[in-house]
C-alpha cells in the first residue's frame, strides 16, 4: 500500500519542509487546547482560588467573605483537633502503605509464578480495586457487624476468640480501617511489581541458580535491585493517596459512633467546610495537606534517589 | 511451565495454596454480598450464618426498586459517567496524539504540567470547585458533576493514552503521509485501527473512575432525585435500620457494570500498567 516514495515526493518534501513545520506547529498545539482549557479551567484554576479563599473568612453558601490574612493558619497551628487529625492521617497513610507493599509484593512473586488458572486468578485479585469504594465499605461493614458478621462468627467457631469483637468500636475502628484499605488498595501494589517482574529475563535467575544462591538470596541479589525503581514510585502515589484518602475513612466513619477515632486530615478538612460550613478554613486545611505532601516527597527524593542519576 | 513443578511438590502446594489464599480475600466478599441479597429476611439474621441462602428469594431486590429511588440514581450514574468519559476522551485523544506526534514550543512543559495536576487528590480541589459552581449557579446539576468528574479523569487519560500512542511507530503515519495522505486521513487509516484497544481501555478506565466517584457527588448534589449510585446507596446504608439484604442487593448492581467492562479491558489492563500510568 505505502511503496517506496518516489525522488520527486522526496524533493516535494524538502521544499515543504519549512512550511511544513510551521503548519504542524499550529495544528498540534490547535490539538493540545481544549485539554489545556480544561485543565485551567477545572483544576488549575480552582487550585489557585482555593489559595486565595485560605486567606479568608467564608462561609460556605453564603456570600460575602472577610480578609484575615494568615488568620485561618494560625488558628489552626493552636487547633489541638487539627493535629489529631494530622496524626491520625500520618498513621493511617503509613502504616496502610506499608502493609499494602508487603501485601503487594508478596502477591506479585506468587502470581508470577506459573501455575493452572493464573490468568484467573490475577483478574481475580483487581476486584477489591475495581469496586466502587461504597461497595467495599457496606461489604465490611456487613461482614465485621458484631452481632451477626461472618469474621467474628468464623472466630468464635474456631475458638480463636470467646466474645465477639466489637470491630467498628472505638477501640478496634482504626485496626479494621487499615484492614479495609489495604483489602482495597493492594492490587494496585501487586499488578505494578508484577508488570516489572514479567520483564525480568530469566537468564539472571539461572545464573543465580548455578551459582547457588538460596530463593532468599534470589530475591535479595536478583529480584529487589530489578523492583526497586517501580517499588520507588509505588510507595510515592500510594502513600500520597492513601494520605489524601477521603471516601473509604469517611464511609466507614459515617457508618458507626467511633468516627471521631478516624478523624483523618482529609475528613477534618471535608467537616470544617461542610459540616461548620467555614469554607476558607477548610481551604487553609487543604493547603497544609498540599505542603505537607511537597515537603514529604522533596524529603524522600533526597533520601532515596541520591545513589543514582534519575 | 516446568519451572513451578507439580501440584504436588512442595513448592507447588506453596503457589496452590498461596494463589488460593489470595483468591480467597479478593473474591469471597463479592460472593458473600451475592448469597446475601439472595436470602430472606430471617437468613440474614442468623448466627452463626448460613455460606448459601437455604431458600432464594428476590425480596431484597423488589424492596429496592419498590420502595426506593434506586432507579433513578442508577440512570444519573450511567448519565453522568458516559457523559464524562465521552468529553474526557474527545479532548483527550487529541490532547494526547499532539504530545507524541506534533513538535511545539512548551511541549515538554505541557505533559509536566498534566503529570502534576494527576497528583492533586480531589479533596484538594472540591472546596474551591464547589464554591465557584456555586457562583455560576451550576450547583445540583449533573452538568457540574460532569465537569468535575472530567477535571479529574483527563490528566489520567491522557498520560495513559499517550504511553498507548507512543507505542505505536511514527513511521507507519510518516509512509502513509509520503504517499499523499493528508494527516487526517493518516490517522483515520493507519493510527485508529492500532489505537483503538488502547483508546477503549482508557475510556473504560476513565468510565470506572467515574463510575465510583463518590466524592464529587456526596458535594456537588444535593436533590435526591439528582443523586448517582455511591452517594444514594451510601445514603440508604445510614437510614435508622439498616436493611442488608437490600444494601447487599444494590452493591451488588453497582458492581456489575464495572465486572462487565472489566472483563473485557482485564487484557490490556496489566501492559497499560507496566506504563505507569494507572490510577
Amino acid at each position: 500500500m505505502f511503496g517506496n516514495p518516489s525522488p520527486n515526493t522526496c524533493l516535494f518534501i524538502f521544499l515543504g519542509e519549512i512550511s511544513l513545520r510551521k503548519h504542524e506547529q499550529t495544528q498540534g498545539f490547535l490539538l493540545i487546547t481544549p485539554s489545556l482549557i480544561l485543565i485551567f479551567g477545572l483544576t488549575i484554576y480552582p487550585i489557585v482560588y482555593g489559595v486565595w479563599l485560605s486567606f479568608f473568612q467564608k462561609h460556605s453558601f453564603f456570600p460575602g467573605q472577610k480578609f484575615l490574612g494568615l488568620g485561618n493558619y494560625i488558628y489552626l497551628i493552636h487547633d489541638p483537633e487539627f493535629w489529631i487529625s494530622l496524626w491520625l492521617g500520618t498513621v493511617y497513610a503509613l502504616s496502610t502503605t506499608l502493609f499494602q507493599i508487603i501485601v503487594g509484593v508478596i502477591g506479585a512473586l506468587l502470581l508470577n509464578e506459573t501455575f493452572r488458572g493464573r490468568n484467573f486468578v490475577r483478574g481475580a485479585i483487581l476486584f477489591p480495586y475495581m469496586i466502587p469504594t461504597v461497595v467495599a465499605i457496606i461489604l465490611w461493614q456487613w461482614l465485621l457487624n458484631d452481632e451477626y458478621g461472618l469474621i467474628n462468627s468464623i472466630l468464635l467457631s474456631l475458638n480463636i476468640i470467646h466474645r465477639p469483637i466489637i470491630w467498628l468500636g472505638k477501640d478496634n475502628i482504626m485496626l479494621s480501617l487499615v484492614l479495609i484499605s489495604v483489602w482495597e488498595f493492594f492490587p494496585f501494589v501487586l499488578v505494578s511489581v508484577l508488570a516489572r517482574l514479567q520483564t525480568i529475563p530469566p537468564s539472571l535467575y539461572d545464573a543465580a541458580k548455578v551459582d547457588g544462591a538460596s530463593a532468599w538470596n534470589r530475591f535479595f541479589h536478583v529480584t529487589l535491585p530489578q523492583i526497586k525503581n517501580v517499588l520507588f514510585v509505588v510507595i510515592l502515589l500510594r502513600s500520597i493517596w492513601m494520605f489524601t484518602k477521603f471516601d473509604t475513612v469517611w464511609l466507614l466513619a459515617q457508618m458507626g459512633g467511633a468516627g471521631r477515632y478516624i478523624r483523618t486530615l482529609p475528613v477534618y478538612t471535608y467537616m470544617r467546610t461542610f459540616t461548620y460550613y467555614e469554607a476558607g478554613m477548610g481551604s487553609a486545611l487543604a493547603i497544609i495537606m498540599f505542603l505537607i505532601l511537597v515537603g514529604s516527597t522533596a524529603i524522600y527524593f533526597k533520601m532515596f534517589r541520591r545513589e543514582e542519576e534519575l | 511451565m516446568a519451572r513451578s513443578g507439580s501440584f504436588f511438590s512442595l513448592r507447588g502446594l506453596m503457589i496452590y495454596g498461596g494463589a488460593g489464599l489470595f483468591l480467597l480475600v479478593s473474591a469471597f466478599p463479592f460472593f458473600w454480598m451475592i448469597s446475601t441479597s439472595f436470602k430472606p429476611l430471617r437468613e440474614i439474621f442468623v448466627f452463626p450464618p448460613y455460606f448459601f441462602p437455604k431458600e432464594v428469594t428476590l425480596a431484597s431486590f423488589e424492596k429496592l426498586f419498590g420502595q426506593t429511588n434506586f432507579i433513578y440514581y442508577f440512570r444519573n450514574s450511567v448519565y453522568v459517567s458516559s457523559s464524562a468519559t465521552l468529553l474526557t476522551m474527545l479532548v483527550a485523544s487529541g490532547g494526547a496524539y499532539s504530545l507524541t506526534r506534533f513538535r511545539f514550543m512548551g511541549r515538554e512543559k505541557i505533559a509536566s504540567l498534566i503529570l502534576f495536576t494527576y497528583m492533586f487528590a480531589p479533596i484538594m480541589i472540591i472546596i474551591p470547585f464547589y464554591i465557584l459552581i456555586r457562583k455560576i449557579g451550576l450547583a445540583n446539576t449533573h452538568l457540574s458533576l460532569i465537569l468535575a468528574n472530567t477535571a479529574f479523569c483527563l490528566p489520567f487519560s491522557l498520560w495513559l493514552l499517550r504511553t498507548f500512542f507512543q507505542s505505536i511507530p511514527p513511521v507507519l503515519e510518516e509512509a502513509a503521509l509520503m504517499d499523499g495522505a493528508n494527516r487526517f486521513r493518516a490517522v483515520l487509516h493507519v493510527i485508529l485501527p492500532l489505537a483503538l484497544p488502547g483508546i477503549i481501555a482508557t475510556a473504560i478506565f476513565t468510565f470506572i473512575l467515574a463510575w465510583n466517584d463518590y466524592i464529587f457527588a456526596r458535594i456537588l448534589i444535593t436533590s435526591d432525585k439528582l443523586k448517582t449510585l455511591p452517594v444514594g446507596v451510601s445514603d440508604l446504608h445510614n437510614a435508622a435500620v439498616i436493611d442488608w439484604g437490600m444494601i447487599m442487593s444494590a452493591g451488588m448492581l453497582i458492581t456489575v457494570p464495572v465486572l462487565i467492562f472489566f472483563i473485557f479491558i482485564q487484557r490490556y489492563l496489566i501492559a497499560g500498567w507496566g506504563a505507569g500510568a494507572i490510577k
